[in-house]
């Protein structure tokens, strides 16, 4: 038993440290994709950056995203 | 002499340059279809384009130049994924469905065959014998726990959409699969560790030998009655040891080059690694699915050798006598361990 | 109802790239992120055509059929969206995909690539039509303010058309009757097992 309980415990930690150190290789594509030519800032809040759960931020984003025309949208995805 | 060689050359390369293309002019003023932007050399570059149809009967794919630095974006159309969306969709789940389910079957039908394997009880019932030590324990836990695990988040990704998601909702079920999928990579490595140890561990007792030919003729003390002669681990257990050995490095690579995407291979390699991976990984589960029954439900006495590591000796000595004598003449003074503690001196 | 569809008409396509500006633009995709590219076969030989390709929203997509999670969803206008909430990471619908259209945001691992992106035909997500949680994961949704995708609508020699299919076909077939050739519909067949008669 003690045996088992050791090797759930390594299982995970091993586990652990396999996130941390596949993490630490992780690149982005901005990285990955970007040649001499570009010098790429961090993308930040852009719409697929590291921010995913997409929850608005309160700072941002107080009126419309993108200055989109005013009103109701007549017909919504032509349902 | 040489001097006017060289100079009638001249004088003919220069009458050619001059003449050339007024000779030519009248050809061409005669060509209809050059005003139709045909180059003297006759190719209608407008026109004569590349075609899909075309580059599909010289390729599998079409591929391109790209302007970003992704290569991956270089092909244009790969139709391959069809077959492998076809592998996936109407392939995979019915082999999954039927290799898993039908061990179960099968084991269940064995169970009501044969029933329990019972101990046979000796003289040497209730002495105990060291059979898997510490690491041994802690190396095949590590392991079994870790498989487990890749197992069930393995068939996520087959089944989970079709029977997890209908009962728990989308969302719900996206949260979960996440979770399945980070367990699924992270607990890869320990599993690779615990089955690397396991190999380096267990590998000079499961060479393959006379005794087990011997062994399957006999039915191996599950069909037939009696128990035929073993060593350390008989021929079932061998077979067992293999497939871990061969399935579990197989599901490395596989594994290890899904998990490193595209690092070595191209889009159809990708899409081959992932039919071999899940091919061998449903495989691998209804042969662990054996093991597991065997190892616990299916014969009395087994489970001791992972649980607390002493077997019973009389069991040790019906499935594996050939071990028992060897090790009883090594410690040279019978059963190392009592079955009962020692009184304290 | 229109049943959405892309068509690249390569025979006018000039490479300029402008239709990958506009998507990155309005949408503010990152850098390496490419919903849509151009790609150059036959590049300096004689008979070179550049093809503006991005995800064709396919009839029965694959990429659908394959994910792990059911996070796509077509909508009545044909157009074939994710949940970037549902979705994984997994990267079995770029697999699946004839046209490599999905994208991820970390490339290192599998394990932690980060949710799917890709061409929406500039119509959104499940999020309710322009609210902010909309447009931070998928970008605009111009086809709910009655557009088309702006990177046809911005296209400089109008070689790719977005719109109906049967709209956008009978335009090409038009173009190919009047100036007497064509490289075909790119990836129709692939996409919608039909293909411009002509």
């Amino acid at each position: 038993m003690k045996a088992f309980a050791v090797a759930v415990i390594a299982a995970i930690s091993l586990g652990v440290l396999a996130m941390f150190a596949l993490n630490s290789s992780q690149k982005l594509a901005y990285q990955a994709f970007a040649t001499s030519g570009a010098r790429v800032s961090e993308p930040g809040t852009n719409l697929v950056g590291p921010r995913w759960n997409g929850a608005p931020r309160p700072d941002e984003f107080e009126s419309e995203p993108h200055g989109k025309a005013e009103g109701e949208a007549s017909n919504p995805k032509r349902s | 002499m040489r001097r006017a060689v060289t100079f009638l050359k001249t004088f003919l390369l220069a009458a050619m340059l001059v003449a050339g293309p007024t000779a030519l002019a009248p050809a061409l003023a005669q060509n209809p279809i050059q005003a139709d932007g045909v180059n003297p050399m006759g190719a209608r570059p407008t026109a004569d384009s590349v075609n899909e149809e075309f580059l599909f009967k010289q390729s599998d794919k079409i591929q391109g130049r790209i302007s970003i630095p992704d290569q991956k974006a270089a092909n244009l159309i790969q139709p391959q994924g069809r077959e492998y969306r076809n592998f996936r969709e109407s392939w995979l789940p019915w082999i999954g469905g039927l290799v898993i389910l039908g061990m179960i079957a099968a084991l269940g039908a064995f169970f009501l065959f044969r029933g329990r394997i019972m101990m046979e009880h000796s003289q040497e019932s209730g002495k105990k014998i060291l059979r898997f030590n510490a690491f041994e324990r802690f190396t095949h836990w590590m392991t079994a726990t870790c498989f487990i695990i890749l197992s069930l988040s393995g068939l996520n990704y087959i089944f989970g959409k079709r029977l997890l998601m209908p009962l728990i909702g989308p969302d719900a079920f996206g949260a979960l699969a996440q979770w399945a999928k980070y367990s699924h990579i992270y607990l890869a490595w320990p599993f690779m560790l615990g089955v690397a140890f396991m190999f380096v561990l267990w590998i000079k007792d499961n060479i393959p030998n006379k005794i087990d030919i011997a062994w399957l003729k006999a039915g191996g003390g599950l069909i037939g009655k009696g128990h035929p002669h073993a060593a350390r681990f008989n021929a079932g257990q061998k077979g067992v040891f293999w497939m871990v050995a061969g399935f579990g490095a197989a599901m490395s690579v596989t594994g290890l080059m899904m998990i490193f995407p595209f690092a070595l291979t191209d889009i159809n390699g990708m899409q081959l690694m992932q039919v071999v991976h899940s091919v061998i990984g449903i495989v691998f589960i209804a042969g662990i699915l054996a093991h597991i029954y065997i190892g616990s439900l299916g014969m009395e006495g087994a489970y001791d050798a992972m649980g607390s590591g002493k077997v019973d000796l009389a069991w040790a000595r019906a499935h594996h006598d050939l071990w028992v004598e060897q090790e009883q003449a090594r410690t040279a003074s019978g059963p190392q361990l009592k079955g009962h503690p020692a009184p304290a001196e | 109802m229109a049943r959405m569809k892309f068509l690249c008409d390569a025979d006018r396509c000039i490479e300029c790239n402008a239709c990958v500006t506009a998507c990155k633009n309005e949408h503010e995709v990152p850098w390496g992120i490419n919903r849509r590219r151009v790609v150059t076969l036959n590049d300096g030989k004689p008979g070179e055509r550049s093809v503006s390709m991005a995800c064709m929203h396919c009839t029965d997509a694959p990429c659908a059929a394959v994910c792990p999670v059911n996070c796509f969803y077509t909508t009545a206008d044909a157009v074939v969206l994710h949940s970037k909430d549902i979705c994984i990471g997994c990267g079995y619908c770029f697999y699946a995909c004839p046209f490599g259209a999905p994208q991820y945001p970390r490339v290192g691992n599998f394990g932690s690539r980060g949710k799917m992106d890709k061409c929406t035909y500039c119509s959104g997500g499940p999020e309710a039509d322009f609210s902010t949680a909309e447009y931070e994961k998928y970008g605009s949704n111009r086809l709910a303010e009655g557009k088309l995708p702006l990177c046809a609508e911005m296209c400089s020699t109008k070689a790719l058309l977005a719109g109906d299919g049967e709209m956008i076909a009978e335009i090409y077939k038009q173009r190919v009757i009047k100036r007497g050739y064509g490289s075909g519909a790119w990836g129709w067949k692939t996409a919608y097992r039909e293909t411009v008669a002509i």
